[in-house]
């Protein structure tokens, strides 16, 4: 329960007063705060209706001329509304953030380059160093074409991996989902895109360095 | 409930706007009845202030005398008083961020404090005095332009997009030390976008280019149905249409000495003349740009293509930022469907060009881009004082912010662009045995290592009970408000106790030293103002005094003996007031003595043109 600053009415948690609307620095998970169910599949377009309907009634700029307590209770809620949209709002963020409230976390120690993208993952690092250490300007510009291509590639491959993690949210929200198989599985996905990510960023960087050379 | 204004506090101008009958106004504050605030603040030896036009003739410079004589006039800094433009370039930095040819321009303090100060006189002035020198006369001139006694108390005041934690602070610091309750900072480009009434536009991405005299924004925006949502913003505060005058100076003076090159009184005409040029390059399209030099003058030719190649550095950077922006904005851009111009530089036609090219789209600039932040400034006030419907603005933070970890290296904690207010709670434990405190480093920037990152504010957390290594656990929240300023406090998770936070910023004004200055402030502020229009007074009185006494030398058998009689006895009353501290008397004797010499003004312009006729028909026949 906590307790409303402005009116005093004790509630369950949520981001606004039920008694007077003012706005409620209350700790919430962030399907809590958008006043959603605890599902993976998210509407995106309801989502951000939500979010700004929420924003109109505890942003600070609403209270501008309250007393301090509410004001500092309308930074806060907005604050714990913003991070929870942001969340949700990206698949991957929204599937890590499933697998902490789940208490499993993708392995930080786990250097291991996912097998699924393995092949992929080391050609190109292999032509990335091919183009930075060429000496002959023409052997660079050539392996940069090849990676520009291969960037094309890489985009093809995330938006497969992206439409994959959809696909497998759906399975979560069935009735009989077995919980530990569909965590390997989500577990999976994810790395294999945070790996692709770090690896479309490098990509990115060695063709905006060469053409800047 | 009193009205909240809405201030642009900009590099080279600066201008006080409010909601009149649902539109947003500017407020005539400047000489003739001008909107347009000069942000430059003189100071003299003795400490006497003066913001604006007026203190535009203090600078130093060199001036054409009646007899042909060059000779240089003006503040010329440090100890002969000083005058200080562009401010807010030094906004928020520390004695270490002072660039080399700044060092040249201005006297400074001391340059290895936290604050950059400008020593002028006995006394060191930092960013925020100067700033807020500025901000007080803008409500001065606001007050007395509307005249109704309304007083101009909290105020909206907006900032670079990507102005930083520390000048933001040092922004709302001049805001208070001008006696100011600082409702919000906006950023810029957020404000003119409200300006444009773009909400009527049901849907859509808007970019808004924001070049100004000092600093560069770029935001794009989606709006829906009355939300401004900001998707990304970049920008350079270091880059205007400052440094396209410094190129053109550099190219006016490329054949001078260097040591005439860095004398402060040739390198403001050099500049004045510089900007002048560039302004006239806007409507023709070559120009002869004149300085004026003891014995020498210079003057060179200057076409509108040879000032767009010496702009072309400058603009491209300003498209790579934009670039970025895009792309962290996850668009492309050709989804944006509106650019809005705004800041002076955004008149070259160069820039225009390029900025159509870019976005394939004619931009927006119907409102004047000199008042458009301000304008949207106005508008977000009465959004803060709750007249505007449904419209809501919500802004990003433009760097990341993070905290030092183990080897030098930045922990991103909150990411750039991320949507503000926000935070994040991050816990803290220790490493030692027994060990009570724990150092923690808060850090801005996009680099990877906390060395190239700007700092920006160091807190020890603690004391800690003392118990094993790794035992304790403090929350330490890192909250970004509305504002773009970073909030930090800290609760014990065993205890649930809050620890007190005692955060020293890296940069800028710590609390007691902003309360020390108001303090000081509050004793002279009053005072300073009326001894400010006493001196304004005086100067009257000075001036239609030594016209009237030069006029009746050379035209006194113009007067009768009555109305010269009359005549003397107002200067004896006027020379008498002056001396005294009475200042609307001193205004009302110069208003009187205006009104007793108006014939005899009308007479002496009668018979001077009939010389001029008489000489001319002379001329005529010869």
């Amino acid at each position: 329960m906590i307790e409303c600053l402005s009116c005093g009415r004790q509630q369950e948690p949520s981001l606004i007063c039920a008694e007077c609307g003012a706005p409620l620095a209350a700790p919430l998970d962030c399907f809590a705060a958008l006043g959603l169910p605890r599902k993976l599949t998210i509407d995106l377009d309801a989502l951000e209706r939500r979010y700004h309907e929420l924003s109109r009634k505890i942003h600070p700029d609403r209270f501008a001329s309250s007393k301090p307590k509410v004001r500092d209770a309308s930074v806060r809620a907005t604050a714990t509304l913003t991070r929870s949209y942001r969340t949700l709002r990206d698949p991957v963020s929204r599937g890590l953030y499933w697998l902490e409230t789940n208490g499993e976390k993708l392995a930080e120690n786990n250097k291991r380059v996912p097998p699924e993208v393995a092949e992929l993952v080391f050609e190109v690092q292999e032509q990335l160093a091919e183009m930075q250490l060429a000496s002959d300007p023409e052997v660079a510009v050539e392996r940069a074409t090849e990676i520009a291509a291969r960037r094309v590639e890489l985009q093809f491959t995330m938006d497969e991996s992206l439409a994959a993690l959809d696909r497998h949210f759906a399975k979560w929200d069935q009735p009989a989902a077995d919980k530990k198989i569909l965590t390997t599985e989500l577990k999976t996905l994810l790395s294999n895109i945070a790996y692709l990510r770090t690896l479309i960023r490098d990509v990115d960087r060695a063709l905006e360095n060469a053409k800047a050379a | 409930m009193p009205r909240i204004f809405g201030i642009d506090l900009g590099t080279t101008n600066s201008l006080i706007a409010a909601m009149e009958n649902g539109e947003p106004r500017v407020i005539a504050v400047g000489e003739n009845a001008s909107a347009l605030l000069p942000s430059v603040v003189a100071i003299a030896p003795d400490g006497a202030v003066t913001v604006g036009e007026r203190a535009i003739e203090m600078e130093p410079h060199l001036t054409v005398e009646r007899d042909g004589r060059v000779s240089a006039v003006g503040f010329a800094g440090g100890e002969y008083g000083a005058v200080i433009r562009s401010v807010k370039r030094y906004m928020g930095l520390g004695g270490d961020e002072i660039a080399p040819e700044d060092r040249a321009r201005y006297t400074f303090a001391d340059l290895s404090g936290p604050v950059v100060r400008f020593q002028i006189g006995k006394r060191a002035f930092t960013p925020s005095q100067i700033s807020a020198e500025i901000l007080r006369a803008l409500k001065d001139g606001a007050e007395r332009a509307i005249g109704s006694g309304e007083k101009v108390e909290r105020v909206v005041i907006t900032v670079p997009a990507y102005f930083n934690d520390g000048q933001r602070q040092a922004t709302k610091d001049a805001g208070r030390l001008a006696g100011l309750e600082v409702v919000r900072l906006v950023n810029e480009p957020t404000a003119a976008s409200l300006a444009y009434g773009l909400n009527k536009m049901a849907t859509g991405n808007v970019a808004v280019f924001d070049f100004g005299g000092g600093t560069f924004d770029i935001s794009i925006l989606s709006i829906k149905e009355g939300i401004f949502e900001v998707l990304a913003t970049n920008g350079d505060t270091h880059l205007g249409g400052d440094d396209i005058d410094r190129a053109v100076v550099d190219w006016l003076l490329a054949e001078m000495p260097d040591t005439l090159k860095l004398d402060r009184h040739v390198w403001n005409s050099a500049r004045m003349a510089a900007e002048d040029a560039k302004k006239r390059l806007t409507d023709v399209a070559e120009t002869d740009v004149v300085v004026e030099l003891p014995g020498h003058s210079i003057r060179k030719h200057l076409t509108r293509t040879a000032l767009e190649e010496m702009a072309a550095p400058f603009i491209a950077r300003t498209l790579k930022r934009c670039e970025l922006a895009i792309a962290d904005a996850k668009l492309k851009a050709g989804d944006i469907d509106a650019v809005v111009l705004v800041g002076g530089s955004t008149r070259m036609p160069v820039v225009r060009r390029r900025v159509a090219e870019m976005f394939h789209t004619e931009p927006l600039c119907s409102i004047n881009p000199d008042q458009v932040v301000a304008l949207g400034a106005a508008v977000q006030a009465s959004v803060l004082m709750g007249t505007q419907g449904d419209m809501l603005l919500l802004d990003v933070v433009p760097l990341s912010l993070g905290i030092e970890t183990m080897g030098g290296v930045m922990e991103r904690l909150i990411h750039r662009n991320t949507t503000i207010p926000t935070s994040v709670t991050e816990g803290f434990t220790t490493a030692v045995d027994n060990q009570t405190h724990v150092d923690i480093h808060v850090l801005q920037g996009e680099r990877e290592l906390a060395k190239d990152c700007r700092s920006l504010a160091r807190f020890k957390l603690g004391p800690i009970q003392a118990q094993p290594a790794g035992v304790p656990r403090i929350e330490v929240t890192f909250l970004i408000d509305a504002n773009g300023i970073l909030n930090v406090n800290a609760r014990d998770e065993r205890t649930g106790r809050e620890h007190s936070v005692d955060v020293k910023p890296s940069y800028g004004l710590t609390d007691d030293e902003i309360e020390r200055m108001l303090e000081e402030a509050i004793d002279l502020g009053e005072q300073d103002l009326e001894e400010r229009l006493l001196i304004s007074a005086r100067n009257d009185a000075d001036q239609i005094l030594g016209a009237l006494r030069k006029q009746l030398g050379e035209y006194g058998a113009l007067v009768p003996a009555g109305e010269h009689a009359r005549m003397n006895e107002v200067v004896e009353r006027l020379e008498a007031a002056r001396t005294g501290t009475d200042r609307e008397l001193i205004a009302k004797l110069v208003e009187e003595l205006n009104e007793v010499t108006t014939p005899f003004a009308e007479r002496i312009m009668d018979a001077a043109i009939k010389l001029a006729l008489e000489k001319k028909s002379v001329e005529e026949l010869s």
